[in-house]
């Protein structure tokens, strides 16, 4: 080797010990960054900000697929939806959103007990995990067909149920124990509609008749970014995918609890992309209208349902009537518990409309006999494609 | 003719000679000095050689310098003791004015030595040195002064006779060298005296190899007449591990010389199409500016692109496009951004059996882009200026006369289903078309300084869409420098900047888009007012243009290349180099649009930058038959990629509007990125006789994309080449020339900066609360995946060089392919994760035909061939079909073509029945297996050509789906007849469905239950007349001081042929950045036609 070329040699490798392939790279925040005291407040939010979005995705699918909006656009697994079929393709997204918003919640608990240890309890963030963490479970329970978790094999849709009812009476204590009345009142409400569903309606009627006729609890939405933005608005407001027309709420205009408008072209009914007239629904006005997850006139139908469970149809209107009021509507009246039941699962449309529960209900009314809007169509979500695909214990 | 030297000063010293008048025999007078620098050629004037080199016997001893003579001098001025030495041995003695003021004192003591010998010892100790003529001239000057000759002369073609220009000739061994000028005329000053071989090369021609003795200020004159040869072994051409001799190489590289084009071309994307075999070049986008995508022997990677990496003038290049236009479908190719005016040639290195040493990124292939240098002598110009117009023909399928409601919109126009509209903006000309101007400017000047040659340039090109809105704007400087700072130093600085502008119409599937809204007719989202039928529907489809999508880039590239040559056989490079593309996107829906009466803006602000440094050095050595070359180099990529995307909305006024203009607005995405790559490699070459040659080298490449846990990844390779037709067994009667090379390499492409970890996203919620979601899950052991060749093939002149023929068979494996892993969802993390798992195939041949078919005194024909064949196969990837857009039915899937279609098919389409439609079936691959470019070129009076170039493509596949949304709103006018026909049988006429097949019913249902996407994959087969052109030179007597002046015709993408009952059977409306291709309302590539007049002086 001539000594230029050793010169050669020895800058190559120099120039080599040099390169430093380390980089820092700004943006995504590194796993292990979470496991900090100060981080958790921004990790309960992101279990609040995942279970809105989750909900806010499937409002408007959701809605095609129980009869209370019609598909006005051209989207496919919109498309399939209205018709009443979930393809385990069409299911990806919102299968995904919802097993998102339930895992961040529930692993957000383990690494709050782990990071904050002995305060875990007494953390003013810890009842709002465990109630985001009860409401993502409920979420899933309402609107799929079997129970996956965390990669598991497929079990009974009431094994979300379960966790939710451990996870609503968990942030009930803790709420309660901190007085936060806001969480417990909504922990009350979460746990008696998942005990109904489990068929504890004592339970049901217990927890929903602690939950105030006023009261409300959200999911937030918000105009901040668009990961915020209601995507049922965004649907309906911004664009014309989904309409109310040809559905049951398009009969009555002048109804407080399902609103809606239309647009028009000069004097035509503005159509969407495939010819069905666009009826614009109001009940939600803006891309950062807040959509409910508990409510007290909801609490009153739940224990009219349950007074009907028993053929107190008497007192079921009475409950029925008392939600009404709320609305500023006139009283109606059932000679039977058959004419009572008609009207409950109406009020149970108006009152929910639009908030993601109506699948859950038509389902449940089905196997009772009680209603066949479902009769002919897929009842609930089933595991995804992805999930399907990916998850071995489901082969 | 008169060479001068560049080196004056030097030449100046010897001018000012003074001789000896009359008191020395022999001697010149002052009054009649010797004129060296008038000399021609070897045979003429004095040529002065260093004493030492004639005493070395490099020439031989002039008689005189053998003369016996006896000096003995104590401290006499030297030029005393010259003078002695000459009058005794009988030499012609000068001496400058310098000597004599300087005066040195010297002693000398000889006796009956040489005169050579006693002018040695005068000499010895001082700073003076003695020169010599082969007659016995003797001169002396300073001594330490380089001894410099020059080597001037023409290369000419040898059956026209003609200059060649833009030859380069080198002297070898040196960092000199020159590309010949117009005429074929160069001049290489400031050579070291002495004997030299001078190289000279020039694609298309064999090359030759010329001795000459360079004397201290003399001029050797060489001409040189080179035979064509399109197989030519001797060319150089530039690998990883430096320039390397075609013989040598033991991979096929295709080489396009920009010199022999003579019709414009606008871009490089266009240049490869058709030129060279294995290139892939789809369109994507018919708007002007819109980059299109380039493959290299099929796609390797399911997941981390399939773009070639680019190299400019040396220095790589991000190969990124920009962000992908919302509105307008379209991105900017950086490869675009090289002004093909500057160009000189472009190298293609196809597989990893060949890019190995360029590393990691490297599986794609390589396009080396040269641009122009300096020439020798004085400053030549060219100018370029061209005009035309882009026109477009009928749309669609030839029955609808409408041409989707585009060639024509006047009047009254029906639906399938008979609804009827009208569109109140219809143009008064009763066509959306126009013809959009084009015109292009292209200035270069090259020439050179007494040791620098330059090339300066500067374009400006403005191109129309054939629509109201559409324009491609762009200008651009380049200056190459090369500055020989010595001998063994040369210095070259290439830099570029251009600047582009292109607003976009609306196009694919968006809603505001062009196509999108016209094709539909009455079902257009511009509905309103004014029309003059009140029963018909009213669309206002000129509200379309309302909306502004616009791109802007700055491109600016710098490149520095340090060459030290210490000694011949080692070579040392070492370069750096800066490429930074600045981008804004934006899409301006304005305030009182029709759609959205608010309005709303959104931008990407976007910027990539790609440092680069690289140094190699090679080593030649030759022991006996055999030569080896080694080669060592390493480099580092820093690549960032900085993207902002901002958007606002609900705008309180008319009027341009800025991201704070709306009331509303958002922060959409920052994207910070960086990832350096760096290696090594090494490479021995091993040449035995000049015909065998045996390659091997590694490469060894580190990421910061890699996960921890896998550390430096190594890629091996080895090639051979043997020229059998050089062995003396080889009969060159029918074939001349014959190469046989085989190579075997791998390369790889690493994952993105963040898939190897885990991590969480900052978002909002709670109403703009701070929070965290889960982003990426994460894998430690990402590595890149491997791609591994194997390649074989001949290259072949037969027929004296009228035949050329270049074929390569190769057969490609990725290992450890990148797959987007879908995780259970149930586990949290939505994100799919790349995975090291899948297996990809690629087999294929190329083939690369050139026949010169008539060669007559006024008329001379050349056809040429290139034949492309691609396989491409999904081998093992982990038990799971990869979804790469459900939407598109694009698909992964083990055993089929990467991507393949996959959905409803038809089983019976051609029976007289209702459609039997079988579920996930595979309905062909998305990318054509086979492309064949013909071409052909036609010289006549050496004055007029004529080419042709068209290209086939065969075996892919597209998606029409556009086909598919417009039957559904009965605006497919190829359904019509069968949508009548199936409402009449619906409406009870049973005998009405009796002449129309399965595939019809199922393609145009009316029955949404019917209908599927899948029925409308369609072969994508085309031939398209790429480009035709008649270029006239103009005789130099018309021309006044110019020097040559032609005059160029051409047309592209005149004709059409395709079984695609689509717009295009290359738009495809998800840009580069997607593996899948649709064809979505995607507006189709218009003809051009140009007029160009090319000037040189």
């Amino acid at each position: 080797m001539t000594p230029t070329t050793r010169a050669g040699a020895l800058a190559t490798l120099a120039l080599l010990a040099a390169c430093d392939l380390k980089v820092t790279n700004p943006g995504p925040i590194a796993d292990d960054q979470l496991n900090n005291v100060t981080a958790v407040p921004a990790l309960v939010n992101g279990m609040s900000g995942d279970l809105s979005f989750a909900l806010g995705r499937y409002l408007d699918r959701g809605a095609l697929a129980s009869g209370e909006l019609s598909e006005a656009g051209l989207f496919i697994p919109e498309t399939h939806y209205f018709q009443g079929s979930f393809v385990p393709q069409d299911v990806n997204a919102d299968w995904g959103n919802m097993q998102t918003a339930r895992w961040t919640a529930e692993s957000g608990l383990v690494r709050m007990k782990q990071v904050l240890g002995a305060a875990f309890e007494t953390n003013v963030n810890t009842p709002r995990a465990y109630l985001y963490g009860g409401f993502a479970n409920r979420l899933l329970g309402e609107n799929v067909c079997v129970a996956v978790i965390d990669g598991g094999a497929a079990q009974s849709d009431s094994v979300y149920f379960q966790r939710a009812e451990s996870l609503f009476t968990r942030a009930l204590a803790l709420a309660t124990t901190a007085n936060n009345t806001n969480v417990a009142t909504a922990a009350l409400g979460g746990r008696a509609s998942v005990r109904a569903w489990q068929g504890n309606w004592t339970g049901a009627v217990a927890d929903a008749a602690l939950v105030p006729v006023a009261f409300v609890f959200n999911a937030i939405y918000s105009t901040n970014t668009a990961r915020e933005n209601l995507d049922l608005a965004t649907q309906t407001i911004t664009r014309s995918e989904s309409s109310v027309f040809g559905t049951v709420y398009a009969l009555n205009n002048k109804e407080p609890r399902a609103t809606w408008d239309t647009v028009r072209t000069g004097t035509a009914v503005t159509k969407g992309a495939n010819g069905t007239p666009v009826f614009r629904q109001t009940k939600y006005k803006t891309l950062a209208a807040p959509v409910a997850l508990t409510k007290g006139t909801e609490m009153l139908l739940l224990r009219a349902e349950a007074a009907l469970r028993n053929n107190d149809f008497a007192g079921a209107m009475t409950l029925i009537n008392q939600e009404r009021a709320t609305y500023g509507l006139a009283a109606l009246t059932a000679t039977s518990t058959a004419a009572a039941r008609t009207i409950l699962q109406s009020e149970r449309g108006l009152v929910l409309w639009l908030e993601g529960r109506r699948l859950w209900d038509l389902r449940r009314w089905l196997a009772e006999g009680t209603n066949t809007f479902l009769a002919t169509r897929d009842k609930c979500l089933p595991p995804s494609a992805d999930e399907q695909a990916s998850n071995a214990n489901l082969r | 003719m008169l060479t001068r030297s560049i080196r004056l000063s030097h030449c100046v010293h010897l001018l000012a000679l003074l001789y000896l008048a009359g008191s020395v025999p022999g001697a010149l007078r002052a009054q009649d000095p010797p004129t060296p620098m008038k000399v021609m050629a070897s045979s003429k004037g004095p040529q002065y050689l260093p004493l030492e080199s004639v005493r070395a016997g490099v020439v031989r001893m002039p008689a005189a310098l053998t003369r016996r003579v006896t000096v003995a001098l104590d401290k006499v001025p030297l030029q005393r003791v010259l003078m002695e030495i000459a009058t005794q041995a009988g030499l012609g003695l000068s001496y400058g004015e310098d000597l004599v003021r300087a005066a040195p004192m010297v002693s000398v003591n000889i006796a009956g030595k040489s005169a050579a010998d006693a002018l040695a010892s005068a000499v010895a100790g001082t700073s003076w040195a003695v020169l010599v003529t082969a007659n016995g001239q003797v001169s002396v000057g300073p001594a330490g002064a380089p001894l410099v000759g020059m080597i001037a002369g023409q290369v000419t073609d040898r059956e026209s006779g003609q200059g060649l220009e833009a030859a380069q000739v080198t002297v070898e061994g040196t960092q000199l060298g020159q590309a010949t000028a117009t005429g074929g005329r160069f001049t290489i000053a400031n050579v070291p005296v002495g004997p030299h071989r001078v190289s000279v090369r020039r694609i298309g021609y064999e090359a030759q190899t010329v001795s000459v003795m360079v004397t201290d200020g003399a001029t050797q004159t060489i001409n040189v007449a080179l035979g064509h040869s399109a197989v030519s072994l001797s060319e150089v051409v530039v690998t990883a591990a430096g320039t390397e001799r075609a013989r040598e190489v033991g991979n096929s590289i295709s080489i396009v010389d920009l010199s022999k084009e003579r019709a414009p071309i606008a871009n490089t994307q266009e240049l490869l199409a058709g030129r060279v075999s294995g290139v892939t070049v789809l369109a994507n986008s018919g708007q002007a500016g819109a980059g299109g995508s380039i493959r290299l022997r099929g796609v390797n990677s399911i997941s981390q692109g399939n773009s070639p990496i680019i190299y400019v003038d040396g220095v790589r290049i991000s190969n990124a496009h920009t962000p992908v236009s919302v509105g307008g479908h379209g991105d900017i190719s950086p490869i675009n951004d090289i002004d093909m005016t500057d160009v000189d040639r472009i190298e293609v290195v196809k597989g990893p059996a060949a890019t190995t040493l360029y590393g990691t990124e490297a599986s794609g292939g390589v396009i080396q882009i040269f641009t122009k240098r300096g020439h020798t002598g004085g400053a030549q110009a060219t100018f370029d200026v061209s005009a035309g117009v882009n026109n477009m023909g009928h749309i669609g399928v030839a029955s609808d006369s409408t041409g989707m409601f585009v060639n024509q919109c006047s009047g009254i126009n029906t639906l399938g289903d008979g609804t009827r509209f009208q569109d109140a903006t219809c143009p008064s000309s009763g066509s959306w078309l126009r013809n959009g101007p084009i015109t292009r400017y292209a200035l270069g000047v090259r020439g050179s300084t007494e040791a620098n040659d330059y090339f300066l340039s500067g374009n400006f090109n403005d191109e129309h869409s054939v629509l109201q809105v559409g324009e491609n704007k762009s200008g651009g400087v380049r200056g190459n420098i090369n500055v020989r700072a010595t001998p063994k130093l040369t210095l070259t600085l290439n830099s570029s900047f251009v600047k582009r502008d292109v607003r976009w119409y609306p196009d694919g599937l968006s809603s505001n888009a062009f196509l999108l809204n016209v094709s539909r007719g009455s079902g257009s989202f511009f509905k309103g007012a004014g029309c003059t039928d009140a029963t018909a529907v009213c669309v206002l489809d000129d509200s379309i243009f309302t909306v502004t999508n616009t791109t802007t880039t700055n491109h600016f590239i710098t490149g520095g290349t340090a060459t030290f040559t210490p000694s011949e056989p080692l070579s040392v490079r070492l370069s750096a180099g800066y490429d930074y593309d600045v981008a804004d996107v934006t899409d301006i829906t304005p305030f009182g649009h029709l759609r959205v009466p608010l309005g709303s803006i959104a931008e990407t602000k976007w910027d990539r930058a790609l440092i680069t440094f690289d140094v190699a050095a090679s080593f030649r050595h030759a022991l006996g038959f055999l030569t080896t070359n080694t080669a060592v180099g390493a480099q580092t990529f820093d690549s960032r990629l900085n993207s902002t995307d901002l958007s606002a909305s609900n705008f309180s006024a008319p009027g341009v509007p800025t991201l704070t203009s709306g009331a509303l607005r958002n922060i959409v995405n920052v994207t910070e990125q960086r990832v350096i790559n760096a290696g090594m490699f090494g490479q021995e070459m091993i040449g035995w006789r000049d015909r065998l040659f045996l390659t091997g080298g590694v490469r060894v490449d580190g990421n910061s994309a890699f996960g921890t846990g896998f550390g430096l990844q190594t890629y091996p390779k080895l090639s051979a080449s043997y020229v059998l037709s050089d062995e003396s067994f080889w009969s060159p009667r029918f074939v001349e020339t014959l190469k046989l090379r085989a190579a075997v390499g791998e390369s790889g492409k690493a994952p993105g900066a963040f898939d190897a970890v885990r991590t969480w996203d900052p978002v909002a919620a709670e109403n703009g609360q701070s929070a965290f979601e889960p982003s990426q899950v994460g894998n430690a052991s990402l590595g890149p995946e491997r791609t591994r060749e194997t390649e074989a093939g001949f290259d072949a002149s037969a027929l004296h060089g009228l035949l050329t023929i270049s074929f390569s068979y190769y057969s490609s494996r990725t290992s450890g392919a990148l797959v987007p892993v879908t995780l259970p969802p149930s586990l949290g993390f939505g994100a799919r994760q790349l995975e090291n798992i899948g297996v990809l195939q690629n087999h294929g041949s190329e083939l690369s035909v050139n026949a010169q078919l008539l060669s007559r005194r006024n008329i001379d024909l050349s056809a040429g061939l290139q034949y492309t064949r691609v396989n491409s196969e999904a081998g093992d990837l982990g038990g799971q079909t990869i979804t790469v857009d459900a939407n598109s039915l694009s698909f992964v899937q083990q055993g089929l073509p990467a991507p393949s279609y996959i959905g409803d098919q038809i089983t019976n389409p051609d029976a007289i029945a209702d459609p039997v439609v079988a579920h996930n079936m595979f309905l062909g691959g998305t990318f054509p297996t086979s492309i064949i470019s013909p071409r052909a070129t036609l010289r006549l009076w050496n004055r007029v050509s004529l080419d042709a170039l068209g290209e086939f493509q065969r075996g892919g596949h597209l998606l029409n789906a556009i086909g598919f949304a417009n039957e559904g709103l009965f605006a497919w006018q190829p359904c019509f007849a069968v949508q009548t026909k199936l409402r009449s049988f619906t409406a009870g006429n049973t005998a009405a469905l009796n002449d129309v097949t399965a595939l019809d019913r199922g393609r145009c249902a009316i029955a949404s239950s019917v209908r599927s996407a899948g029925f409308w994959v369609e072969k994508n087969d085309f031939f398209k007349l790429r480009s035709v052109s008649v270029t006239a030179d103009l005789p130099n007597r018309l021309l006044g001081s110019s020097k040559a002046t032609s005059i160029t015709l051409s047309g592209r993408n005149l004709y059409k042929s395709t079984p695609y009952t689509g717009t295009d059977p290359e738009s495809a409306d998800q840009g580069v950045n997607t593996f899948s291709r649709r064809d979505y309302y995607i507006f189709p590539a218009p003809r051009t036609f140009l007029i160009t007049v090319h000037t040189s002086f």
